[in-house]
């Protein structure tokens, strides 16, 4: 059975329009007779429009303006109506089949329906939810749909498999696109799509199966993995560590240097709003380790210089004047404070005592000290309070 | 060397591909505030204040040290105006003629207008944080240059180069870097003056640092090791030697395990370390875990030798969206430090603490974002209560956004007579001028009320003022239209 009545070779149903071929049902007891092309190689897929004037020659029926398209329709699939019924042979269905809602006469004609295609392919799903092996049952991939626009490209919708929580993460898209992505996933992907995220760190290989094309870029991926959830910006720091190169799947240096880098230029962004207000509170007991960004030289102490909080070298001053004796016993707070000290106070101030060369002999070692391994690793430090008789 | 160039011209790729990205920040502020200064007056001219206890004619509570003849006090410091302007530029370079090869680079300018340094790290006034050569291809990543490496350990800045090999097919993954190291949390090394407030044994040369990094990545989890040594060329010593575990286990959907600590060879005490359990969902998410944390301090300062004790937390937070415009979160943890173990315990601070935050995210209206808060934390050294709140505006097609802000804080100190309590208001402002042109007017008002019953109760309250500018511009079309997550 041939073939006929492909008007359109295209991924989006459209009802038929222009010509009203319910209208011309009596006239055209074949659809070859006016679409030759789809049943003979060499004819044309359209009829001529010298046939209209037979009766629209504006005394039999008004005129009418029609040219057949100079360019093939914008579609991604692989369809032919030749190929497809040499290829059926006797299963191949007959023009009304495919360009008609079952039921409806046979010039009822419409954009080849979807479902059609699924039912004789044996496919029992809707069209996008098709499994990842189907899609080139029809498709050719998008760097082959030449015809296709970044428009059109835009309008492909997605697969429901696509907003599963976990569809961003290594187990979703990752592992499918490990099985699939010369299949399923480049029917509407090519590179340029995978680098809008993938282009922190060499990519994946199955990125490299797909072809180029950066019309793919017309689809954005903008969405951040379920698993970032919220507050992720607190939370990242363990993940980051013990997972670099997943992070570097997406992300570059920059993204992290927007909070991490030790810039004065930063305002809000890491820190609350008003962070600068209440930051003793959360530097004295680190909230986080401050000095991964700001250095406690550059940062802190010149701050706290040019706002008169250094000390100077007089220990005796007295700013921290809600401990009597303060100094003579600082030694918790120094121990579990030690950061904060520093960003006021420099080692002259506390070689004063806890030095054995010039000082009172205060011993500062406290738990944990391993003097042995200190001394093997780093003997010049010693000699900073013992001199060349490092214990 | 004519040869040479002959044949560059003649077997030189050609160069259609090349791209680049460059973005430009800069950030000018105004900030004037005022600090206090050290002042004395011999015992003989102190009279007795309201309290009883020794105080100047004029009224400052004054601490006369046990048989010196004269008494210390603080004064209201004269105002620090700064005027600083700092631009950051980073760049990004590809299409060599080589497929892999790419160039990246960020530098920063800074300087005060007032010329009284009063912005920290305005000095030197040019930095260079990042400029490297990259090489990447599927298996291998090499670079060269000035490079920051973040992992567990820290982020590590050194000039040298660095390989990463990597197996994807199996998620596995070697590294190696070294070079000549730079400062922690700068991009100076150690020997820079800028660093000199830092400490009296600064070092005269840079410690030569070598890392290594290995990992594995798995559907299920990864896991990680990593391991740095620093070490100072003048003496053959250790500036420091550490290494890092860390892992994450996914055992479901939403479900994760992480966990690491580092260890420090050269001390010889274990580190910081972590372990969280967390689940995210669509509506919900929540974190809970413990945490230890213990500072690092590079050896060619005596810090180490003080031996800073660790604290030790329990965490928790949640986040759940109750109604789809509606968010709420919640977190808490409590800390306690171990024991000091002080030979002189004349003066007891604080062991323990605690933080938390309830707070509130509401989206009635597609424009408008609503956010309110309420933090409380108490430790050593200081504590702090206060309330913020915020309101957005932000049209979805619009090309600017408006927030207000404001905050109330009760911050008492535990080590000083000091009590003050803080209110901040401030409004933030940003306009995309065009996709690549983003202008940013802030400007925030701390108005505070410092609690102490003599006139050393100075005031800290302040104006500061931003305007920021960010350009990013680029090329290679392929690239166009690309989110923030991309090379830049």
């Amino acid at each position: 059975m041939i073939i006929t009545g492909f008007l359109v070779l295209t991924l989006f149903q459209q009802p038929g329009q222009g010509f009203d071929h319910p209208k011309h049902k009596a006239l055209f007891p074949s659809c070859t007779s006016c679409h030759a092309g789809v049943a003979t190689k060499g004819e044309s897929l359209w009829p001529d429009p010298v046939s209209c004037t037979t009766c629209h020659d504006g005394t039999i029926e008004k005129t009418v303006v029609w040219r057949p398209p100079t360019s093939p329709r914008r579609s991604n699939l692989r369809f032919d109506h030749l190929g497809h019924a040499a290829k059926a042979k006797d299963k191949s269905p007959s023009c009304a089949v495919c360009h008609t809602l079952a039921g409806e006469p046979r010039m009822a004609v419409r954009a080849p329906v979807v479902q059609r295609c699924l039912d004789c392919h044996g496919i029992r799903t809707a069209h996008v939810a098709a499994p990842d092996t189907a899609c080139a049952t029809c498709h050719v991939p998008l760097a082959r749909a030449a015809s296709f626009s970044r428009q059109d490209i835009a309008k492909i919708p997605a697969p429901p498999s696509h907003a599963a929580p976990d569809f961003l993460s290594r187990s979703g898209h990752g592992a499918v696109s490990r099985q699939t992505v010369g299949t399923a996933c480049a029917t509407c992907h090519a590179q340029e799509f995978c680098y809008q995220c993938h282009a922190g760190s060499a990519p994946p290989r199955a990125i490299t199966w797909l072809a180029s094309d950066p019309r793919s870029t017309a689809i954005v991926a903008r969405a951040a993995p379920a698993a970032h959830g919220d507050n992720f910006a607190d939370r990242h720091a363990t993940v980051a560590a013990a997972s670099t190169t997943s992070c570097t799947s997406c992300h570059v240096r920059a993204d992290c240097l927007e909070c991490h880098r030790p810039s004065a230029a930063r305002g809000a962004g890491y820190h609350a709003d008003g962070f600068l207000a209440r930051h003793p509170a959360s530097a004295y007991a680190r909230e986080a380790s401050c000095s991964d960004c700001h250095n406690v030289g550059v940062f802190c102490s010149s701050c706290h210089a040019r706002a008169g909080l250094v000390a100077s070298g007089v220990l005796r001053s007295g700013y921290h004047d809600a401990r009597p004796f303060f100094v003579a016993g600082h030694g918790q707070a120094a121990r579990q404070g030690l950061e904060s000290c520093v960003s006021c106070h420099v080692e002259r101030d506390c070689l004063t005592c806890h030095s054995a060369v010039g000082g009172r002999r205060f011993n500062p070692h406290g738990p944990g000290f391993d003097g042995a391994r200190m001394r093997r690793k780093s003997f010049a430090m010693c000699t900073v309070c013992h001199g060349a008789a490092v214990p | 060397m004519k040869h040479v160039l002959v044949l560059l011209v003649l077997f030189a790729s050609p160069l259609a591909a090349q791209g680049y990205r460059l973005r430009l920040d800069g950030r000018f502020q105004t900030v004037g505030y005022r600090g206090v200064q050290l002042d004395s007056i011999p015992v003989t001219d102190t009279v007795a204040g309201p309290g009883g206890g020794p105080t100047t004619p004029d009224g400052f509570a004054v601490r006369c040290p046990s048989g010196a003849p004269y008494c210390l006090f603080f004064r209201p410091g004269a105002v620090q105006r700064g005027a600083p302007f700092v631009s950051t530029a980073d760049a990004s370079l590809w299409g060599f003629g080589v497929r892999g090869l790419s160039a990246h680079a960020t530098a920063r300018a800074a300087v005060d207008f007032t010329g009284s340094n009063a912005w920290p790290g305005t000095d030197p006034a040019l930095q260079l944080l990042t400029a490297y050569a990259e090489y990447s291809v599927e298996r291998l990543t090499a670079r060269a240059g000035r490079q920051l490496n973040s992992n567990r350990l820290g982020m590590i800045g050194f000039d040298g180069a660095s390989i990463t090999v990597r197996d994807g097919r199996h998620g596995l993954d070697v590294s190696l870097y070294g070079g000549w190291g730079l400062a922690r949390g700068v991009a100076l090394p150690v020997t820079s003056p800028a660093l000199n407030p830092i400490a009296d044994f600064q070092p005269s040369n840079r410690q030569l640092l070598l890392g290594a990094e290995a990992g594995w990545s798995g559907r299920l989890g990864d896991v990680r090791a990593e391991y740095l040594r620093e070490v100072d060329p003048a003496s053959d010593y250790f500036v420091s030697e550490r290494m890092g575990f860390a892992g994450v286990a996914r055992p479901a959907a939403g479900w994760s395990l992480g966990a690491g600590a580092d260890y420090d060879l050269a001390a010889g005490w274990w580190g910081s370390a972590e372990a969280t359990l967390g689940y995210t969902a669509r509506a919900v998410s929540g974190a809970f875990g413990v945490r230890r944390y213990r500072p690092h301090f590079d050896l060619w300062t005596i810090w180490g030798a003080f031996s800073p004790v660790p604290y030790t937390a329990v965490q928790g937070q949640v986040s759940i969206r109750a109604l789809p415009q509606v968010q709420v979160r919640a977190r808490g943890e409590h800390y306690r430090f171990s024991d000091a173990d002080v030979s002189t315990p004349l003066v007891r601070v604080e062991q323990s603490g605690w933080r938390g935050e309830l707070g509130m995210t509401a989206s009635p209206a597609p424009s408008w974002t609503f956010d309110a808060g309420y933090t409380r934390e108490f430790g050593p050294g200081a504590a702090s209560v206060g309330t913020s709140a915020s309101v957005t505006f932000a049209p979805a097609a619009g090309p600017y956004a408006v927030s207000l802000h404001g905050a109330a804080m009760d911050r008492p100190l535990e080590l000083r007579f000091s009590e003050s309590v803080l209110h901040l208001y401030g409004v933030d402002t940003r306009y995309d001028v065009s996709p690549s042109v983003r202008l940013e007017l802030g400007a925030v008002r701390y108005a505070e009320d410092r609690r102490r019953p003599d006139p050393a109760a100075i005031d800290w309250g302040q104006w500061r003022a931003t305007v920021r500018a960010v350009f990013a511009m680029g090329s290679g079309d392929d690239l166009g239209r690309l989110p923030p997550a991309v090379r830049r």
